[in-house]
Formats: C-alpha cells, sequence, structure tokens
C-alpha cells in the first residue's frame, strides 16, 4: 500500500463516518440515542439503588432511643400537616364554591408521581436530573417537576424506566413567571450557575415600577401562564433588577434555592385530563 | 470485533465512573468532562479500525446522555482519533507519560470545541466562561490523576480476555 495512501487512511476513515451520519434518516438517530439511553440506563440506575442501600445500613445503625424520638418528632409533624390538611381541605371547597359562582374556568388537575433521584448532571452547558420513573408510571414529556423548595423544572425526555428533568437553572430553560402578589408577567431564563455558588437565574420584561435589591428581595413565582407550570410555585428570589437598554423595561437576577443542586427526591405533576 | 467491544466495555465503565463523581460535585458546582480519555488508548494503541469503533460507539453513549444534537460526540471523538492515530507513529506512545499528555491536549480541544457549540445557548454567554475555564482546569487535573490507572486498565483487561497477548509472559 503507497505510504501517502496509509497516512491518509484515518482522514478517509473520518469522511465516511461523516458521510454516512450525515446521510441517515433522523429517525434511525433518534432510534440510535433512544437505544444507547436505555442500554446505559441500568448502569446509572444501579448506583442509585445501591446509595439507597447505603442510605438504609446507615439507618440501622441508630439506637432505639434515637428512633423512638425521631418517631415522637415524626408525630408532631404529623399533628401539624393533618390540621394543613384540614385548611386545604376547607380552602379548595372555597375555591370551587367561586370558580362556580364567578363562572371561572378550573385549575387543570394533577397527580403527584414521587421519583428519586438517579443521576445529576450540572454542568457549565447544561443541567438535568436523570429520575427513577418514566413511561411506566406514565410520565408524560414536559410534566412539571417540583419539591418542597419550589419549581425544580420539567421532563424533557421519557424513557422506559427512567425520564430526564431539564432544570430550571438550565440555560435553555425559559418560563413566564410574576413577583408574589403582583399579576404583569416577567420572563425568567435560567443560565448562570457558578461554581461553589448557588443557582442563578434572568428575568427580563420586567416591569418599570418593580423594586428588588439584595436587600429588599422579592419572591418570583410561576404564573401559571403557558399552561406548563400551576400558578404560584416558587421559583426564587429576585435579588437585584436594573433599567435594561432600551429603557422600556428591566432586567434583573434571581437566586434559586441553593437545595436545587443536592435534591435526592422530586415530584412530577402529572396532569390528569392532558388535553 | 472483540477487540473493539472489549474497548468499548472499558470505556462504559469511565463513563460510568465519571457519571457517579459528577452526580457527587453536582452540589458545588463543578462538572468533569474526560473526553480526551476515551479516545487516546484507542487512537495511540490499537488498530484503526477497532479503534474508531470502540470510541464511535463511546460517542454515541455520550451522545444519549447529554442535551445536544445527535452525533455531536460521535463526530467529535471521531476526529479527534483520526488527528492522533495519523500522529502516532511520530509519538512516544508506549510511554505512559506520553499517553497522559495526548489525553489532557484532546481533553483541552474537545472541552472547548463543545464550549463553543453549546455556549450560545445561555442568557449571558460571557458570564459563563469563569465556571467552564474552572471546569477545564478540574477536568485535567482529574485526567492527569486517573490515565495511568486508566490506560493500565484497558490494556490488562484486553490482555484477560485474551484479546491481546501479555507483554510480560
Amino acid at each position: 500500500m503507497p505510504k501517502r495512501f496509509d497516512q491518509a487512511r484515518p482522514f478517509l476513515t473520518l469522511a465516511l463516518v461523516g458521510l454516512a451520519w450525515l446521510l441517515v434518516p433522523v429517525v434511525v438517530k433518534t432510534f440510535t440515542r433512544a437505544s444507547f439511553f436505555e442500554l446505559t440506563a441500568p448502569l446509572s440506575v444501579a448506583p442509585s439503588y445501591a446509595r439507597d442501600l447505603q442510605e438504609y445500613w446507615t439507618l440501622r445503625l441508630h439506637t432505639n432511643s434515637e428512633l423512638i424520638e425521631a418517631g415522637r418528632d415524626l408525630a408532631r409533624l404529623n399533628a401539624s400537616y393533618e390540621e394543613s390538611v384540614q385548611q386545604n381541605l376547607s380552602l379548595q371547597a372555597e375555591i370551587a364554591r367561586l370558580e362556580e359562582l364567578l363562572r371561572l374556568p378550573a385549575y387543570a388537575d394533577y397527580r403527584s408521581e414521587h421519583a428519586r433521584v438517579v443521576r445529576r448532571d450540572f454542568s457549565g452547558w447544561w443541567q438535568r436530573l436523570v429520575i427513577r420513573k418514566g413511561q411506566n408510571y406514565g410520565i408524560p414529556v414536559g410534566a412539571p417537576v417540583i419539591f418542597a423548595g419550589g419549581v425544580v423544572g420539567r421532563v424533557s425526555e421519557v424513557h422506559t424506566y427512567t425520564a430526564v428533568v431539564e432544570l430550571i437553572s438550565d440555560p435553555t430553560v425559559r418560563l413566564a413567571a410574576v413577583v408574589e402578589g403582583e399579576t404583569q408577567p416577567i420572563s425568567f431564563q435560567g443560565g448562570i450557575n457558578t461554581t461553589f455558588d448557588p443557582p442563578k437565574g434572568v428575568i427580563e420584561f420586567v416591569p418599570l415600577n418593580v423594586f428588588a435589591s439584595s436587600t429588599m428581595p422579592k419572591k418570583l413565582v410561576t404564573s401559571g401562564l403557558g399552561g406548563v407550570f400551576p400558578p404560584g410555585l416558587s421559583l426564587g428570589t429576585i435579588t437585584k433588577v436594573e433599567p435594561s437598554l432600551d429603557g422600556l423595561y428591566k432586567t434583573g437576577e434571581v437566586q434559586l434555592d441553593p437545595r436545587l443542586m443536592s435534591l435526592t427526591e422530586v415530584t412530577v405533576l402529572v396532569p390528569r385530563n392532558p388535553e | 470485533m472483540r477487540r473493539t467491544l472489549v474497548t468499548f466495555f472499558t470505556l462504559l465503565l469511565l463513563w460510568v465512573l465519571l457519571a457517579e463523581v459528577n452526580h457527587g460535585l453536582g452540589p458545588a458546582h463543578v462538572y468533569l468532562f474526560a473526553g480526551g480519555l476515551f479516545i487516546t488508548y484507542a487512537a495511540l494503541v490499537l488498530p484503526l479500525r477497532d479503534g474508531i469503533a470502540a470510541v464511535m460507539l463511546a460517542g454515541l453513549v455520550c451522545d444519549a446522555s447529554a442535551p445536544v444534537r445527535v452525533g455531536t460526540h460521535l463526530l467529535l471523538f471521531a476526529a479527534a482519533h483520526a488527528v492522533v492515530f495519523n500522529i502516532r507513529d511520530r509519538l512516544p506512545r508506549d510511554e505512559t507519560v506520553a499517553r497522559v499528555i495526548v489525553a489532557l491536549l484532546l481533553n483541552l480541544g474537545l472541552f472547548l470545541a463543545l464550549s463553543f457549540a453549546l455556549i450560545g445557548r445561555g442568557p449571558a454567554p460571557g458570564a459563563v466562561w469563569p465556571r467552564l475555564i474552572l471546569d477545564l482546569v478540574c477536568s485535567q487535573v482529574f485526567i492527569a490523576l486517573v490515565a495511568p490507572w486508566f490506560f493500565a486498565l484497558q490494556a490488562r483487561v484486553l490482555v484477560v480476555t485474551r484479546v491481546e497477548r501479555d507483554p510480560l509472559a
């Protein structure tokens, strides 16, 4: 074989690979991607089960008196939650009565599906979680995901036994928000995730009458516009607003909940009557 | 074929370990990228067909778990493999130090290529660079520490599975 051809062989192979990849139909590429995700899913899920087992054996080391104390604390918490459930029921009845009286459209109804976090994937390029429930629990693409501190993100991919959640700190996530207690919509986008700092997002199209600073922060919640997230879920705290370049609106910075980065369990809101 | 599969399984192991490390580092907002490690041994030691096939399979695994256009990692890994394979006879490729340096340079190139491809998606691309640079530094330190072990593992697995002959035998 001529030496010149031998030297060009790696690049000829590369050109062939590139050409073949360009000519492959999108369906085949999508199928390949899904297949490789499913192929590696057990490898991702197995360590999460191992972590759970590790946690279980750690808990087994607690003494009986510690468990009795924990049980007592839980009983107190349960009592206060029962009271909250009663209040919630009466408020829901009140909302239903007002909706009927004012002929308002009812809020979307959701089923809560709790899921363990399998893998966190927080790079400067993307911010994602893999959770341990997927098509097997009827989780749809686009479903909102929440936790005790507010919004986590939305489901971006659903696989057989797992699903991928795009966090609100991901640069590509955009959603409509409002300042708590107000009605003017604001555009929220995630994306500033500096090392060792809590995640941040940015807000745009903030009305000129909104003022906030680190000493006088304001809470940002979901607006309910767009139909993905129910209204009133916490997104974060507005710590800075300043006039935009055109002077018509303001832009600002939102501090997201630092617990977003260490989640071990989330709740997927699955719409009961998807449109 | 056997050489390709055995090498691919070592790359799969690397992918799992890296995912676990990144899972643990998530709360600190540090992310390790080790694309260079996926390519170096295959490009420096294996024959062209076996090496590029293993590297492309690893690229498909990385593509499946990342929100990028399908084929991004595959083509980047294949291109990096072609470049290193072309110059490997001019490198002291049997020496671990040389292999580690190749892995570091490859990782730098791949990290920058991915960064330029993906950085435009965010609201403030300029503000992301300090984070990316710190991630790159951490990734390079990680590779420098892990690469000798990983190359030894790849060589040993090929011997244990009787794909290669034991050089010490």
